[in-house]
């Protein structure tokens, strides 16, 4: 199987993808699948089967317009605003199936017990997540996209469909949203995480 | 700049989004600042805490489904090299059969999108189509009461035609997919740039910016568009309604298509609506919109501005306002004004609440 170690792919790579070549769509599928999946989840207040519906639908979309994709822009680029837009689709049309976002929050899962610490960092996790979750969508989303893919301001800016000046704004109030919410953690912060 | 607080810069500075002067600058102002100081540990905190978050593996079911989506996918390029012996022989052949290859050729050079039967016996033309079959332009695909077809829009996309439906291919070019629909029902699913996939009816034309959506047409022309991703472009003689997922559009002749409005919309201001549209109901009917209105039908707001009479239109705007809140470069001057810019950065802001 083709590997793909740098987060960006090379042009043989979506070559071979435009000759429906099926081990250069694994790998595609495989470089970037935990970070799209992760991105719809935490949009999706942590639904798990909308995030898997939502990553699925991505690369669907991916497959059937990958020779469309004229390397303007960066691959990662290209493929979040794909992201972006089923996302917000998929919000969109939850709402209008009156499934109200306070409804269908779910609860995050606490991954380790084990040990206190584990317990300790699970639990902050969980918070970041409820945190994340309930930001608005349009700060969400900027916020996503730097921790998952640590995009640039331009790739953002592209993939959000605004301008540079939009995502730092965005990401400003994103940051200040969070800082206020997680306030009470701020104990629990430690050197190096 | 940065005489004053750098609040606003705070994310561009952390990220060395600055250029260097102006990051030299919001350096000598943290040395000075306390709030501004305090502002941004507050954005290092939120951004220490955000390390938190894991990388959530994805299930691998989802590739099954994926998988299963290659295997559907035309080959797009040859697999192999073909040997110079093979070339020479293929050579050879394709001399022998010059005249077939010809008409081969002729044929298939002419634009067409391939049929594929779904239920019954659609027919392109006077032709039934067995299994699959190909439409050409200036051809009309007619389905009855039983019959359902697929039909392939070049590279794409797909379009389902339902029970009776009539249907004509216009254009099969690489920059127009352009089909009429005559009456009936349609599903398009394209994943293609903006504005390459083309609908009309009688009263107006879809035009695709990316979506999936269903076009339903009866046979006075009426005619009903409810989009599932994407947005759709209803166009007709200068009116355009833009239509995001999980919002519908009616669209009457002589009319052109009516204001969007979501699904979910209160009752009462979907009825509304039509009388505003094809009724020309006028103050009444606009009353109830504004008082029915919540924030995504903001939608349906910011499309009325521009339709309603200018007189009306500052309770169109106050409406909006006060619903959510204005964005900055958006003002009441140039919004009443109907300026395209304003309109459209008020638009991409309010359609994050759609």
């Amino acid at each position: 199987m083709v590997s793909l170690s740098d987060r960006e792919v090379s042009a043989d790579i979506i070559e071979s993808c435009r000759r429906g070549d099926r081990e250069a769509f694994r790998a595609l599928y495989q470089a970037y699948k935990d970070r799209v999946y992760s991105i719809s989840l935490y949009f999706f207040h942590g639904d798990a089967a909308t995030a898997s519906d939502v990553t699925q639908q991505v690369f669907l979309k991916l497959i059937t317009s990958i020779a469309q994709f004229r390397g303007d822009s960066g691959f990662s680029t290209w493929l979040y605003r794909l992201v972006v837009n089923t996302c917000l689709d998929g919000a969109r049309q939850a709402k209008s199936q009156a499934e109200s976002v306070a409804h269908s929050r779910h609860a995050f899962p606490v991954e380790s017990k084990s040990h206190e610490e584990d317990f300790a960092r699970a639990q902050i996790a969980t918070s970041v997540q409820a945190a994340v979750s309930a930001l608005p969508p349009k700060f969400r989303l900027p916020i996503l996209l730097r921790y998952f893919d640590e995009l640039s301001y331009e790739e953002m800016a592209h993939a959000l469909n605004c301008s540079m000046g939009t995502v730092a704004s965005r990401l400003n109030r994103g940051h200040k949203i969070l800082a206020q919410k997680l306030a009470s953690l701020r104990g629990f912060l430690t050197p190096g995480g | 700049m940065f005489q004053k607080h750098i609040s606003r810069h705070l994310a561009a500075y952390e990220d060395r989004q600055l250029s260097a002067p102006k990051a030299r600058r919001a350096d000598t102002h943290l040395a000075g600042c306390e709030r501004c100081r305090s502002e941004l540990d507050q954005f290092r905190f939120a951004a220490a805490m955000m390390e938190h978050l894991p990388v959530t593996e994805a299930p691998e079911s989802i590739w099954i489904s994926v998988e299963a989506a290659i295997d559907r996918q035309p080959e797009r390029a040859s697999r192999f090299q073909v040997r110079y012996w093979r070339f020479a022989a293929a050579v050879v052949l394709a001399l022998m059969m010059f005249g077939a290859a010809a008409y081969w050729y002729a044929t298939r050079s002419q634009p067409h999108w391939e049929v594929t039967r779904l239920d019954g016996l659609p027919a392109v033309g006077s032709k039934h189509i067995q299994a699959t079959g190909r439409i050409q332009p200036g051809e009309w695909l007619e389905t009855d009461a039983f019959s359902r077809a697929r039909i392939k829009i070049g590279q794409i996309g797909q379009v389902e035609v339902e029970p009776n439906t009539r249907l004509r291919l216009v254009a099969a070019r690489p920059a127009e997919h352009r089909l009429a629909l005559a009456r009936g029902e349609i599903s398009a699913s394209i994943s293609a740039p903006p504005r390459l996939f083309f609908v009309e009816t009688s009263s107006s034309t879809a035009v695709d910016l990316g979506c999936a959506y269903t076009m339903q047409v009866d046979d006075t022309g009426f005619g009903l568009l409810r989009v599932t991703a994407g947005w759709v472009s209803l166009e007709w003689r200068g009116r355009e309604s833009l239509v995001p997922a999980g919002a519908n559009c009616h669209t009457r002749p002589g009319t052109g298509p009516g204001t969007p409005y979501f699904e979910d919309a209160p009752v009462r201001l979907v009825k509304a609506l039509e009388s505003f549209d094809f009724e020309s109901a006028g103050s009444g009917a606009l009353d109830t919109i504004l008082a029915e209105s919540r924030v995504r039908d903001t939608l349906t707001l910011w499309h009325l501005l521009s339709r309603v009479d200018a007189g009306e239109r500052p309770r169109v705007y106050d409406r909006i306002a006060a619903l959510a809140p204005l964005p900055s470069g958006v003002s009441r001057e140039k919004a009443l004004q109907l300026d395209r810019g304003t309109l459209k950065r008020w638009k991409d802001e309010l359609a994050w609440t759609w």
